[in-house]
């Protein structure tokens, strides 16, 4: 009787400890982060790779999140190849079977949602264009809603005894939006077709969602330098349309932009492109609100 | 209706459409699908000057080197590589699977196992294609113990990712038969097999630094049909700043080798040869390279090689490059000499990612 009755006590301990475990998230970047834990609430722990005031095109893939990896259940990429240097590399090292491109745990965070800018042709004269359309999709709060979505259809694939549970933190992240961008709109309201020029061509979602208007860039072509003579361009575009601001981002030199705007007034803006760009910028929502922030100020 | 009503009616449907058992044919195609391999071509275009013999200058095509690679099904990925290049000697030009080999991917207990024609797991520079390298002549004692292709060799490798928190351990063997062509090994005649071990150590200081430490281990037959040992350590201390991550930064690298050559009964050779290398990325497109060379031969240890190089380098894109070698060496024959090297690299179609 006593044997029997440790052996169960036992059992319950290892039952316990199987599965209280939560559901081991890595995303490729913070705003992945920030959404997964948002719908995945307590049944998660979440970690990602990239920070968020690093390029996510160009992060350097060091053998240790490899670690993290081979532990994953769920792994969450911003997906149209903007991981594409250092992603794939850092899957097929981790091992891991369930977050292989096609297994279960591999979440393209991009399904669903409505592409810009896909080309016509794949053609690397225009620079570093994305054969699939551009990726910085979850600059549209919009979107994150779609990203949210995706990645509840993976938790509950892993974890179907929690449906519920995500279903209800999935309505709970959807409200949160809808009531967000009734604030977001009405702060961006006084500004719709405001001009701008922005340093990279990483703005298109939140522009088009916001009625901006971009003109330029910095950049010649995608991931060319600034030269001389684009700066000439752009330093005729800000007179000629009475630009207020140039916007960039925390992975970019301001130099280039710092001439223009000596020569112009123009002011100058390092908007965040992710969650953790930072210190004050906790979550997705928190990204947007300091953006608007941000760039109404500038835009007064 | 205000904009985020309709958006958000819009996104109910999205979503309706998403949860619907047949999924909706989608809207923008976003490729023209296919199972055929992502296709890479790299060019390697060279100018060359050395201060001795008879013919100082060349200019040629270094290599040309196709790759394919793609997943084979749910098991298992495959990587070939196909270099075009010339015989330095022959001038002709000839065709070699630089690598070609199968990677499985579902394996249990973090193996990995890696079968075909593969550069073997010596320390940092083998497992490198040279175009990927910060330099563009082979350090000398990497070319005398291995040749100015590296050890490669066709065989089985097994890769063991150890279950250590702390930091990044992996452990690879690999079995290979000796088909390699370098002037420390070669293909035994009775059956005596090439056999590598390697100890790979990475520690992640914080955010910016990392440090790898490596242990490699190697024995085969040797030109006398005896044995030779060898033992090799690598250290890369790498700053990388994770702000501004593409602006600036520093590798340092350095590999040792110890060679213990069997030659004849009661007669070996100790020798002895190592680099060091210290890489600083003055702007985003602009790195420069130092390095220094000690080596002896591994049949002759009384020949000694000091040289200094540095590279000055030039990244157009990811997808070109241009860099430039002066190089000078003391090998204690002759008197000292100079080398200088111009190359140009340039990539078509898939460019997969270089390791860390």
């Amino acid at each position: 009787m006593k044997k029997i009755s440790i052996l169960s006590l036992l059992l319950v301990c290892i039952s316990s400890f199987v599965f209280a475990g939560t559901i081991k998230i890595v995303t490729t970047t913070t705003d992945m982060k920030s959404i997964a834990e948002f719908v995945g609430g307590d049944k998660v722990s979440v970690t990602s790779i990239a920070t968020g005031y690093q390029n996510p095109h160009f992060v350097d893939p060091k053998p240790s999140y490899i670690i993290s990896l081979t532990k994953a259940d769920l792994f969450v990429t911003v997906g149209l190849d903007l991981e594409t240097g250092w992603s794939p590399q850092l899957l097929s090292s981790s091992r891991n079977t369930k977050i292989q491109k096609g297994a279960v745990g591999y979440i393209d965070a991009s399904i669903g949602v409505s592409l810009l800018q896909v080309p016509n042709a794949a053609n690397r004269a225009e620079g570093d264009i994305h054969i699939f359309g551009n990726p910085h999709y979850w600059l549209d709060p919009l979107n994150g809603k779609i990203i949210a979505r995706n990645i509840v259809n993976g938790l509950e694939k892993v974890d179907p005894s929690n449906k519920t549970y995500y279903e209800g933190k999935l309505q709970e992240f959807n409200t949160k939006i809808d009531t967000k961008m009734k604030e977001w709109q009405a702060k961006m309201t006084p500004y719709k077709g405001s001009k701008i020029i922005a340093y990279h061509n990483e703005w298109v979602y939140f522009e088009t969602r916001f009625g901006l208007k971009i003109v330029d860039f910095m950049e010649p072509k995608p991931g060319i330098p600034p030269t001389p003579s684009q700066l000439v361009k752009v330093i005729k575009e800000v007179k000629d349309n009475s630009i207020k601001v140039i916007i960039s981002s925390p992975y970019f030199t301001t130099s280039s932009s710092d001439v223009v705007a000596k020569q112009t007034g123009v002011k100058e803006l390092t908007m965040a492109t992710s969650v953790g760009a930072f210190d004050t910028i906790k979550d997705y929502f928190g990204l947007f609100d300091y953006n608007i922030d941000q760039l109404t100020a500038k835009l007064k | 209706m205000d904009s985020t009503a309709k958006d958000s009616l819009l996104l109910k449907q999205i979503e309706e459409q998403m949860n619907a058992t047949n999924p909706p044919v989608a809207q923008q195609p976003r490729s023209t699908l296919s199972f055929n391999p992502d296709i890479g071509v790299i060019g390697d275009f060279r100018g060359s000057y050395i201060s001795r013999g008879k013919r100082n200058i060349d200019l040629f095509l270094n290599e040309t080197e196709v790759s394919l690679q793609a997943t084979v099904d749910p098991y298992a990925r495959a990587d070939f590589f196909l270099s075009f290049g010339r015989n330095p000697e022959t001038g002709q030009y000839g065709v070699e699977v630089e690598e070609g080999y199968l990677t499985t991917l579902s394996l249990p207990a973090r193996l990995q196992l890696k079968a075909g024609r593969f550069r073997s797991a010596v320390g940092r520079l083998n497992t490198v294609h040279p175009h990927a390298l910060p330099f563009i002549d082979m350090p000398n004692a990497f070319v005398n113990y291995f040749g100015e292709e590296g050890l490669k060799d066709e065989g089985l490798s097994l890769s063991w990712l150890m279950p250590t928190k702390a930091f990044y351990q992996e452990l690879l063997f690999q079995v290979t038969s000796g088909y390699s062509e370098s002037p420390a090994f070669a293909r035994s005649d009775k059956n005596r097999l090439l056999y590598v071990s390697h100890l790979k150590n990475f520690f992640t200081i914080n955010d910016d630094n990392t440090l790898e430490i490596g242990l490699t281990g190697i024995s085969g037959a040797n030109d006398s049909a005896r044995v030779t040992n060898m033992a090799a350590a690598d250290i890369t201390y790498k700053w990388k700043p994770v702000k501004l991550n593409t602006y600036h930064s520093l590798t340092w690298q350095s590999e040792m080798f110890f060679n213990h050559a069997n030659l004849a009964e009661n007669f070996s050779i100790n020798s002895f040869g190592m680099y060091s290398f210290l890489q600083y990325q003055l702007a985003k497109r602009w790195f420069l390279t130092g390095r220094y060379d000690y080596a002896q031969k591994p049949y002759d240890k009384t020949i000694k090689e000091n040289a200094f190089s540095l590279t000055a380098g030039w990244y157009a894109t990811e997808f070109s490059k241009i860099e430039f070698e002066t190089k000078t060496t003391d090998d204690n024959i002759d008197k000292r000499f100079y080398q200088a090297w111009l190359r140009w690299i340039f990539v078509i179609g898939a460019h997969g990612a270089h390791q860390y």
